[in-house]
Formats: C-alpha cells, sequence, structure tokens
C-alpha cells in the first residue's frame, strides 16, 4: 500500500506515492531518478548516500521516504546553480578532491552543510564535519584541502571582487 | 539494502502513540531517528508489522530545559542537538560528550536520545553519562505514566523496563548541590564510527571545591549485559577528599565489576583492564572540573 | 632528466571530475533498460557441505519471479583467474566450499521479489567437516576442499637465487622472525553491479562494475560458450576497485545467463556483506623471514617461507603466492635468496589480488626486520638501507632489471621533509615515535594471466573529421585511478594540443583490447600505446602539410595547439581561407596568428581522409627462465620510502598515526596531483590495513563483520596528515618516461607504522592488525621479557 507525500527536493515542490519500506535514498534513486546519492553499504556506516534533509546531512539510507514528508531535501544534482558549478564542487574538481567519485557526492553535501554553519573551518572541524563519510581512494588529504580551498572562495566571493 | 514491507502510522501527541502500540499488539515497533531500527530490519534481526513514527511528538520543545535544579532532556532530541546544547554541556557535560561520541555526524543529525536508550544496547554512548548523574526516565502508556530511575530501566541486552506498549517521554535529572564535574570516555579503534570496546562516565560532586566527595557516580559502558553502574567503585570514594592513590583504587574496583565478554571487538580481559583505566582517567578529569584539586 | 613539457607533469583536474561532483556520473547501480529485471544471488549458510537437494519450488510460484537458476541449469564449465587453476562455477551444483558460495541465481520484476525469492530457494546441506585455517588445512588428514588441490594445495613456489646456506655462514648478524596477518578487504566504496542484455541478434552487453572487461568478456565468451566477438563488456564509472574487482565473478555470470533465460536486460547489485563474501581481498599470509647481514650493514641473504590462507578457490593466488616471494628481492642488492611458499585452499571466500599484490605484508616483516638489524649494529635505519640500494641498471638476484630507480633520491626526500635527523637526534620519548621503511613494485605485469603473446592493449587515437578534437579510443579501466585522465594527457602531450582538445573513451571491449586495472599497468602500457598511436597522427598531419607546403614535414609542430615551425608558411593563407569558407555563419573562428590545431587538422583530413593512428603495447621479453620467473618481471619499477609518525597510548595500546611522508617515484609524473592522491590512497589503505582492518570468522567460518561499522577503514578523523613527494626518475621504458604510483606507495606503509610503534614502546608488533589489544599485549610481553631491541 502506497501513500501520497509531498516535499521538496532541491528547491522543487514533489509529490509521491511510496509505500511504507522506501528509504529516503530509493525515492530519490528509483522513483526521482536523482542517482547522485549512492548506496555503499546501506546501514548507515559509509555516507555515500548522504543528502542535506532540512540543511542537515543525513544517511538517506536510514531515513523512511515517509519521514521526509514536508521536508526539505538537498541532493547533489541541486548544488550546481544555472550549469554553474558551486565553489564547493569547484573547489573539489581544483584540488584533487574527487578520485573514484562514488563518495564524492555526499562528502560535497557533509562539507556544504560545515561551510554554511561555520564560513571559516578549521582543519580539525572539517575532519570532523567529514568523519561520517568514508573515502577509500584520497586518504582525504585532498578532500580536506578541497573544502578548505572552497572556504576561502566563498569568503572572497561574498568580500566581492 | 532493502527493508521488509509494514505498516506505518505516524502518531500527532503522545496518547495516540500509547493507543496505537496498544492497538497493534507485540508485532509494533517505535520510530524516531530510526537508525536502529531500520538497520536491525534490513538485517532481518527485527521484522514489526506495524511502525509508529513518533517524530511530530516533539512539538517545538527544546533540547534541553531546564527548571531550577531540574533538567529535562527531550527523547526525540538529536545526538547533534544534545552534542552541541550549550545548557547540556554546562550542567552535565558527560552527556553531551556522550552524545558526541555517537557513530558519526550523518548518525547523530538522525539518531534520538530516546532512542539511543530504548535500544538499550550496553554500548549506548549516552547511557553511562545519564546513568552518572541518576537520570530518570517518564514511561507512558495507555494506562497511565511512571518513572524510573535509568539505572533500573536497563534489564538486558535490547531489553529494557520499557514495555512494547510503552512510549518514553522524558529524561530527567535532578541536578546535585554542591560542586559538581563530570567526564565521559570512549575507546575505540577508530575516532569516528565506533562501537565503544568500553566506555566510562563519572561524576563527582564535591562539598566544595576541594573539598569531600558528596557523591559518586562511576557508569560503564560495553563491559555487561547492561549499562553498569560500578557500586563498589563509587562507594570507594563516597566521602572522601580525593587524591591520585584513591582514583586508582576506584578504576581497579570499577574494573573488578565488570562482566565483559568476549567479542569480535575485544576480549573481555582486555575490556576489563581497560574499565581500571578509563575509570581513573574519567575520574581525574572530573575531579579537576569538579574544582577538586591536589 | 628535466623535460620541458606542456600539459605533462602539470596539475590539470581530471577530466571526469565534473561529472563525479554533479552527479552526473554514472556507475553500474545508476543504469537502467527497458523491461529491465532485477537478479539476486542465494548463497550457502555453511562453509563446506554437500547439497543432497535444491527445491525451488516455492521460489518459481512467487508472483513477479521471471527465472530460477540453480547449479544443474547453469553450463559446467570451469573458471576462475589462471587457466591452470580453473576452479570455480557459476553456481554450486553438488558441493558448498564456503560460507557464501552461490547456489541459485533469480530474476524478478523488482529487487523485493528477487531478494525474497532467493530466500525461497530451500537447499538441504549435508555438513562436511570445514576447514577454516591454512595450518589445519596443510595437515594430513584434512578435509580436502578440491580434488585438484591435494592436500588443499593450491600453488606451492620453491625458489632459491645465489647460496643461501653458504651465505647465512658469512652473516655477522641473523633475526628469525614470525608475522602473521588477517585476511582484508579492498573496501573500495562501490559495491559490485553488473546488468546485462541480449540484443536481438543475440549479442551481450555486460556493463560491469569491474576492473578488467577484457578478461569478463573471456569468461562469459567461455562460460556461455559464445564467441568473443559476440560478448561486450562496458564499464561505467566505476567507484574504486583496488584488486578484488579484477577478475569475472558468478554474479557477472549469472546475470548474464538470467538475461538469457528471460529475453530481459538484468540487473544485480550486491550489498556491502556480499562484496565481502565474494571477497577477492588480501590473503591471510603467515611469513617466516631469516635474515642476514654483515655488522656494516651489507645484506647477505633472506631464507624466507610463507603460507596464505586463500580461501575456497585459486582467484589470482598463483600469482599471489609468487609475488610474495619475488617482490623481495628488490630494491636492495640482495644476492641470496631462498623463498618457500604455499598458497592454500580454505572453507572461506576466496581471496585475491589486493593493492600490493601478494608483497605488502612480506615487505611488513622484511622491512621491520631491516629495522631490527640496524638497531643491533648500532646504524640508522636510513643509513642501512641507503647501503643497499639498488640503482638504475641494477638487476635483481631473480633477474628483475631496474630500467630506473630512484630509491636513493626517494630515502633523501623523506629523510630530509619529516625532520627524520633531527627527530631522532631528539631521541626517545615514550608513547612517541617515528618509523621508516621502503617499498617497490611491478609497473605492469610482464605477462598476462592467460599464455598469450598478445599486445597487452590497444589505443587508437581518432582525429575528428572537422578538426579540432581528438578522440582516445581504449580499453583501459578507469577505476577512479584517473587512467583517463592519463590518456587525455599523454595523448595531448605527443600532440602538442591543450587538454580540452581530447576527449578519452574507455573500458569497453567493443573499443580496443586492454588488460585493466591491475598490477600498476595502465600508465606504462596503456600510456605507451596511446603515445604511439597519437604520435602516428601527428605524423599523417604534418605529412599532409608538408607535401601541401613542400617543407620538410618535420618542421611542423604543435605547442599549445598552435602550429610551430621555421619560417612563414605561404600555405597559412590558404588553409585559414578554406577553413573559414567552409563555417559561413559561425563565430570565434581563428583569424590571425599561426594556424591552429583544428585548421591544421581539418586540412589534414580534407587532403588525406579518415586518420586515425593505432598504437599497441607489449612488453619486450623478460624475466629468467626458472619456474615462476614470469611472476614479478614487469617493464618497470617503480619505488618508494615512507616516514611514519606515532603516539601510542602505553595504557590502552592505542596508536595515533600523525603523519606520513612518502616519496615514490613514478619516473614522471604525468599529472602532479593525481600521482599525489594515488599516494595519498595507498597511505590511507595501509593505514586501514595496518591498524585495524581484519575481516573476522566465527567457528563455522561465517564473516561476523561484514559491513563497514566493525569492517574499520580509516575515517577522516583517523587519517593523519598525508605527504606526498615526488620523484621523477625517468623511465626508459615508459610514456615519457612515466611509470606506476597505483600501488607501490603502500608497500611501505605497514612497516613504517609499526616501525614507529616499536620506536614509541619498545615491542614489536608480529600480527596485522595493530589493534589496541594487539598493542598493549605487545607492550606487556616486553614489560615480562625485556625489550625486544
Amino acid at each position: 500500500m502506497k501513500r501520497l507525500i509531498r516535499l521538496r527536493v532541491n528547491g522543487e515542490p514533489v509529490e509521491t506515492a511510496v509505500p511504507a519500506n522506501r528509504t529516503l535514498l530509493e525515492l530519490l534513486r528509483d522513483d526521482l531518478g536523482l542517482t547522485g546519492a549512492k548506496e555503499g553499504c546501506g546501514e548507515g556506516d559509509c555516507g555515500a548516500c548522504t543528502v542535506l534533509l532540512d540543511g542537515l546531512p543525513v544517511s538517506s539510507c536510514l531515513v523512511l521516504a515517509l519521514q521526509a514528508e514536508g521536508r526539505e531535501v538537498l541532493t547533489v544534482e541541486g548544488l550546481a546553480q544555472d550549469g554553474q558549478l558551486d565553489l564547493l564542487q569547484q573547489a573539489f574538481v581544483e584540488e584533487g578532491g574527487v578520485q573514484c567519485g562514488f563518495c564524492t557526492p555526499g562528502m560535497l553535501l557533509a562539507a556544504k552543510s560545515l561551510l554554511d554553519a561555520k564560513p571559516n573551518p578549521s582543519e580539525a572541524e572539517i575532519r570532523a564535519a567529514i568523519s561520517g563519510n568514508l573515502c577509500r581512494c584520497t586518504g582525504y588529504q585532498k578532500i580536506v584541502e578541497s573544502v578548505r580551498r572552497a572556504a576561502d572562495l566563498r569568503r572572497a566571493a561574498r568580500r566581492g571582487p | 539494502m532493502r527493508l521488509p514491507m509494514f505498516e506505518y502510522a505516524e502518531a500527532k501527541s503522545a496518547a495516540e502513540a500509547c493507543g496505537m502500540l496498544a492497538d497493534a499488539g507485540p508485532d509494533a515497533a517505535l520510530i524516531a531517528g530510526g537508525t536502529d531500527l531500520l538497520v536491525r530490519m534490513k538485517r532481518g534481526l527485527e521484522r514489526p508489522a506495524r511502525v509508529v513514527s513518533i517524530r511530530r511528538l516533539r512539538g517545538g520543545l527544546p533540547a534541553v530545559a531546564r527548571d531550577g535544579a531540574r533538567l529535562a532532556l527531550h527523547p526525540l532530541a538529536t545526538m547533534a542537538e544534545l552534542a552541541a546544547d550549550p545548557l547540556l554541556e554546562h550542567a552535565c557535560g558527560n552527556v553531551a560528550a556522550g552524545a558526541r561520541a555517537v557513530g558519526s555526524p550523518l548518525v547523530r543529525n538522525l539518531a534520538t536520545l530516546g532512542g539511543n536508550l530504548a535500544s538499550a544496547r550496553p554500548c549506548a554512548d549516552t547511557a553511562p553519562p545519564l546513568l552518572s548523574w541518576d537520570a530518570r526516565v517518564r514511561l507512558q502508556s495507555a494506562s497511565g505514566e511512571h518513572s524510573v530511575p535509568l539505572d533500573d530501566f536497563f534489564t538486558g541486552p535490547g531489553a529494557s523496563a520499557l514495555r512494547r506498549d510503552e512510549l518514553l517521554t522524558a529524561v530527567e535529572i535532578e541536578l546535585p548541590a554542591g560542586s559538581s564535574g563530570s567526564a565521559f570516555l570512549k575507546l575505540g579503534q577508530r575516532a569516528a564510527l565506533e562501537i565503544a570496546i568500553a566506555s566510562a562516565a563519572v561524576r563527582l560532586t564535591l562539598d566544595r571545591p576541594g573539598g569531600t566527595i558528596l557523591a559518586a557516580r562511576v557508569a560503564l559502558g560495553s563491559v555487561a549485559p547492561v549499562p553498569l553502574r560500578a557500586r563498589a567503585a563509587e562507594d570507594l570514594l563516597l566521602g572522601r577528599v580525593p587524591n591520585e592513590d584513591l582514583i586508582r583504587e576506584a578504576g581497579e574496583a570499577a574494573a573488578r565489576e565488570a562482566r565483559p565478554i568476549d567479542d569480535l571487538r575485544a576480549s573481555a580481559a582486555y575490556r576489563r583492564e581497560m574499565v581500571a583505566v578509563l575509570v581513573r582517567r574519567a575520574l581525574t578529569a572530573a575531579l579537576e572540573r569538579a574544582g577538586g584539586g591536589r | 632528466m628535466k623535460r620541458d613539457f606542456q600539459v605533462l607533469g602539470g596539475r590539470a583536474p581530471r577530466v571526469d571530475a565534473g561529472d563525479k561532483v554533479t552527479g552526473q556520473a554514472l556507475y553500474a547501480a545508476d543504469l537502467k533498460r527497458p523491461g529491465m529485471l532485477f537478479g539476486a544471488l542465494a548463497h550457502s549458510p555453511v562453509a563446506h557441505a554437500r547439497i543432497v537437494g535444491v527445491n525451488a519450488d516455492r521460489a518459481r510460484s512467487l508472483p513477479g519471479v521471471k527465472a530460477v537458476l540453480l547449479g544443474a541449469d547453469v553450463p559446467q564449465v570451469r573458471f576462475g583467474v589462471s587457466p591452470a587453476r580453473y576452479d570455480e562455477t557459476v553456481l554450486a551444483l553438488d558441493r558448498v566450499r564456503y560460507a557464501g558460495d552461490e547456489v541459485a541465481a533469480v530474476a524478478a520484476v523488482d529487487p523485493d521479489t528477487a531478494l525474497a525469492a532467493a530466500g525461497l530457494v530451500e537447499v538441504e546441506y549435508e555438513e562436511l567437516p570445514a576447514v577454516l585455517d591454512a595450518s589445519a588445512a596443510l595437515l594430513p588428514g584434512a578435509p580436502q576442499i578440491h580434488d585438484m588441490y591435494p592436500g588443499n594445495i593450491c600453488a606451492e613456489v620453491h625458489q632459491e637465487f645465489g647460496d643461501v646456506a653458504q651465505a647465512r655462514a658469512q652473516a655477522e648478524v641473523v633475526r628469525r622472525d614470525v608475522f602473521t596477518s588477517k585476511m582484508q578487504s579492498g573496501a573500495f566504496l562501490e559495491p559490485q553491479c553488473a546488468l546485462a542484455e541480449f540484443d536481438h541478434a543475440g549479442r551481450l552487453t555486460l556493463w560491469s562494475a569491474t576492473q578488467t572487461p577484457h578478461y569478463v568478456q573471456r569468461t562469459l565468451a567461455m562460460v556461455l560458450g559464445l564467441p568473443e566477438h559476440r560478448v561486450r563488456v562496458v564499464m561505467p564509472r566505476v567507484g574504486g576497485g583496488f584488486g578484488p574487482k579484477a577478475s569475472a565473478s558468478s554474479m557477472e555470470i549469472a546475470t548474464c545467463l538470467l538475461a538469457r533465460a528471460t529475453g530481459k536486460p538484468v540487473k544485480t547489485l550486491f550489498s556491502r556483506e556480499q562484496v565481502f563474501l565474494h571477497g577477492r581481498g588480501r590473503h591471510q599470509f603467515r611469513h617466516e623471514m631469516e635474515t642476514g647481514i654483515r655488522r656494516d650493514g651489507t645484506l647477505v641473504f633472506l631464507e624466507h617461507r610463507a603460507i596464505l590462507d586463500g580461501g575456497a578457490f585459486a582467484s589470482f593466488g598463483i600469482a599471489t603466492v609468487y609475488y610474495a616471494g619475488s617482490l623481495l628481492a628488490g630494491p636492495y642488492r640482495l644476492p641470496n635468496m631462498k623463498y618457500d611458499g604455499w598458497r592454500v585452499v580454505t572453507n572461506k571466500p576466496a581471496c585475491g589480488a589486493q593493492r600490493g599484490h601478494g608483497a605488502v605484508h612480506a615487505r611488513a616483516l622484511f622491512e621491520q626486520q631491516l629495522d631490527l638489524l640496524a638497531e643491533e649494529i648500532g646504524m640508522d635505519p636510513f643509513e642501512l638501507r641507503l647501503k643497499n640500494v639498488m640503482q638504475a641498471g641494477d638487476v635483481t638476484c631473480n633477474e628483475l632489471n631496474m630500467s630506473s630507480l630512484g630509491m636513493r633520491e626517494c630515502l633523501e626526500a623523506v629523510r630530509s621533509d619529516c625532520g627524520w635527523d633531527e627527530k631522532r637526534r631528539q631521541g626517545r620519548r615514550p608513547g612517541r615515535g617515528i618509523g621508516m621503511a621502503c617499498g617497490f613494485f611491478v609497473s605492469g605485469a610482464g605477462y598476462p594471466i592467460y599464455r598469450s603473446r598478445t599486445p597487452h592493449c590497444t589505443v587508437r587515437v581518432r582525429l575528428d573529421e572537422n578538426g579540432g578534437g581528438v578522440q582516445v579510443l581504449s580499453g583501459a579501466a578507469e577505476i577512479g585511478q584517473g587512467s583517463d585522465t592519463m590518456l587525455a594527457t599523454i595523448t595531448a602531450e605527443a600532440l602538442g594540443i591543450p587538454l580540452d582538445h581530447v576527449t578519452v573513451r574507455s573500458g569497453d571491449t567493443d573499443l580496443a583490447l586492454d588488460l585493466g586495472a591491475y598490477s600498476s599497468r595502465t600508465t606504462l602500457m596503456t600510456g605507451s600505446a596511446a603515445k604511439e598511436a597519437a604520435e602516428s597522427v601527428l605524423r599523417q598531419i604534418q605529412e599532409a602539410l608538408a607535401r601541401a607546403t613542400g617543407e620538410p614535414a618535420g618542421d611542423f609542430s604543435f605547442v599549445r595547439g598552435l602550429l610551430h615551425l621555421r619560417g612563414l608558411p605561404h600555405c597559412v593563407e590558404a588553409i585559414r581561407a578554406e577553413f573559414q569558407k567552409e563555417r559561413r555563419g559561425y563565430s570565434g573562428l581563428p583569424a590571425e596568428g599561426p594556424l591552429t590545431f583544428r585548421e591544421a587538422s581539418r586540412f589534414a583530413f580534407l587532403e588525406r581522409g579518415l586518420i586515425t593512428g593505432a598504437g599497441q603495447y607489449r612488453p619486450p621479453p623478460l624475466g629468467g627462465g626458472f619456474k615462476g620467473a614470469a611472476v614479478g618481471t614487469s617493464p618497470a619499477y617503480g619505488c618508494s620510502a615512507q616516514v611514519a609518525e606515532v603516539e601510542v597510548d602505553l595504557e590502552t595500546g592505542q596508536v595515533k598515526v600523525l603523519r606520513i611522508t612518502g616519496a615514490h617515484d613514478c619516473g614522471q609524473a604525468v599529472n602532479r596531483t593525481q600521482v599525489e592522491g594515488q599516494m595519498h590512497g595507498s597511505m590511507s589503505m595501509g593505514l586501514g590495513e595496518a591498524l585495524t582492518e581484519q575481516v573476522l570468522f566465527d567457528a563455522r567460518g561465517r564473516i561476523l563483520n561484514p559491513n563497514f561499522s566493525d569492517y574499520k577503514i580509516p575515517t577522516a578523523l583517523d587519517a593523519p596528515e598525508l605527504r606526498a613527494l615526488i620523484v621523477d626518475s625517468h623511465e626508459p621504458n615508459g610514456p615519457f618516461g612515466a611509470k606506476e604510483v597505483g600501488e607501490g606507495g603502500i608497500m611501505p606503509t605497514i612497516p613504517a607504522v609499526l616501525n614507529a610503534i616499536r620506536d614509541a614502546t619498545g615491542a614489536v608488533i608480529d600480527e596485522l592488525p595493530a589493534t589496541p589489544e594487539r598493542v598493549l599485549a605487545a607492550i606487556r610481553k616486553l614489560g615480562r621479557h625485556g625489550p625486544a631491541r
């Protein structure tokens, strides 16, 4: 039996019918075709499925779609605006924060939530903020550098030219 | 990983949730953050026919409220909220530390205090700190409400005083008079995403800074079938002016009280030994915070 | 050797980074085909059993189920990695050999139904005694797991180079140590996934998260009875591999068989638990080494015995057991080496190749021994190594040829960068330690896994007929390591054009032949082929220009996409005019200055027709004539040195790694950012293997921790500051002097960490991983018996 839910995904209203056992991750990937969020473990241990739920990073594999009703979801597909990469995305591209790319969408969203709350985080704060997002390729070094660079880019952009 | 099918209902009030639980019978489960239940369901360890969501019961209530000496922690407060709550940090710092030690930021944004307690795992990171403050939990069912000391709440691994038709509606702490300090230490292999090998939460209340111990609490995680109070260690400390030797002895006493098992994360012997280390270190930190100088 | 490059050696972003940060990059699990069904596998819950009966009636009658395949329904063709050890079947027919062995495959209309049906397949097992560790497997009378492996020995190696018995008499200081480890997982973030579809002509396409499309194609052709050209294997984006994705799996084959049975596309996705059940990660090793030196630090001999617990199937195991021995012959001059290795089968998931294939744990013990020996003779660990390092032109005792080797430079680079001498001078502080180690690895296996004189790869570089664009068509396997970016860079460099002129298509058996992403082969081998192909394209353009102008072809070259030549060519005007005439209404056309690559390449097409360049790579004959000489041979060898700094909690045994400084000789960095990234990844994986990673089993052979909660790879809070220093030695056999960086970087990490722990505590860690409990036990042992040093 399905139920109708309404939520906002990447700023757009979504209305869809889901069965009770549908996770938010499945809703995004299978029903809405937003395959940016990945399933690496299905048990909340890897962070590949991270999305922002009302601005906070969560493992979408551990959220029922029904529990996302009425809430705001941001996925990696919602980061770039008008074909322009978000500064975080740009920093990951330039600093080598991406290798296989499987952790990248989740990593970006965890980092975004950090920078939205703390525009000038320390390295320890960056590491803590992404400590639920596993990466096997980079050893996190260039991811941390990417986030730091994004913070710099953001502050520069805010100050204006 | 897929979830099995179930019926879902969302309660709008505690009373409604209790009613739903009563109606659903033994096959019902409550869901708040979902980080425990959904993993267990995906692994096939639990298969409730009906899942009752209580996410809307928070209303606009704060995570932590203080009324005089009484501190009320909302069971639907997330670990992230508790970890960052200034009131909690100030009054019962080790509870905030316990919340910070849970899983990862992604889990802490979902997992709730009520869930951490109700799942009744010996490794629940908020349980030992709350035990150290003599916290009580309020349990509500269709037939009424009662309050239980957290110390009596846990009955075994995954088992508690919470009946299938009950809801955990409040976590309450009566802050003691005097000068208190607390600490929580967790031993794991990684700095995040860890289930504790062993953990220790302590609270010391002195009659005055540098004075005698009015109350001592030593609570342990992951070293017994339940989050455990180390009473012999507490008794040893009570009424004494703390010093290094006393603190070491208390750690050793706590180690003797632990009832650990061998599992994939560590051996029982190692766990027991670590209790002594963790308790000693936690007591040292708590003493300093309580204003107990040497 | 310093060279001037245009794009090579820079820090350009990866060519796939944009797609990966936007979510546009599609991985196997993201793919959908019309009418697609979902596959699922049923696994044996027991480690060793005879299958007495199978009943799939309940599974078949579940609504939505389209096919159920049992052992008897699939081709009885054995497959595996090494043809001499084909020991796997798609589904178990009458016997299961580990808890996880596949017994049935199901296709259904949705994943839930498929999984439910797999759970409804009833198998009656008659349990057999299981063998769960290698030493038990070797005992006389142990249960036999495969008829083809008497005594449960899947492969054994017995080699001696030089004369160890005589050398032992000359050695002045000798140590004998034993070191053991646990099975480890590649723990790539993307679980395996495969999507199979037959077209109406009966041609099969498999999209799969593999790192060896060519080997998968061959296995599918063999098992399904199809000629290779009727089988196409395509890699979507792949979320890491590290070795365990380097062979065809039962899941991939079963998915194809389900597609054939149903006439529909079928997609099967592993859960994380299934990733662990399928395994193919690092073997469990037991190494015993006796190493002798002279008092002046000269290395004299190594006698080495290794037992590898390989799990239920051979997989890459023959190569693993050879690598475990042969790769200790460098990077130090070691005149006498004896090696006896046994690769044993047990009732556990099969082990295979994982980053640093076979050589990592052997290296971990050997480098610890070198430190202990250095201490015994009062020599600094760096000095001992520097005393023995090989250099370019040296040949190891087992005939591995060091065509380039910046080992000394790596040692010097890390030594000064981390402030080693100063930190050692400060003396020991309890709980704080610093340790170092070196490593050495192949830059591409000298031979394919099947016997053949085939080239290891082919590449075509195709000039866009419209001019300007260059397409690289390759079969190389981009699994995140950056091979697409490497191919684009090498092609751009060879042609003298900017990176954005080049697009790379890869990982598709329809495009080209490539043995895949393993043995750190892609940069040297596929890079060489790409360079050859690009140079052919350049020659054809040069010839067209030469013919039109009468100037010598060699005078034409491109620099950053602009034609560079001596004297002003009178033809530029005409070529430009024609180009513009063809493009009436276009804007932004080149108007003045040198001729662009776009104009010149269009002109070349108009003159000569289709321009493509072909390249291929086949290693020269390598290695000695002794048995097993092929394994360990490579056209080149990469090497590295690392220093780890640690803090050890002496009361809990917890180790915190504060910093790892590594230097790696990659010949010539194709892309410095990517080289550093590979080094960082190696260090981080080594760190996990050193401290926290182990696959654990219960007494019945079932995995206790098939998840990321208890299989502990480092988090961002566990990984320390990682410093990567690049050493360019220039490899004569590599494209533009380049060689490997993908795997060699993991070699020194584990021993550097363990040596640092010993520096901090005095304790020798003789078992991996160095969990707090093990470290504490080692410290305690010290208290009882005095320091080991």
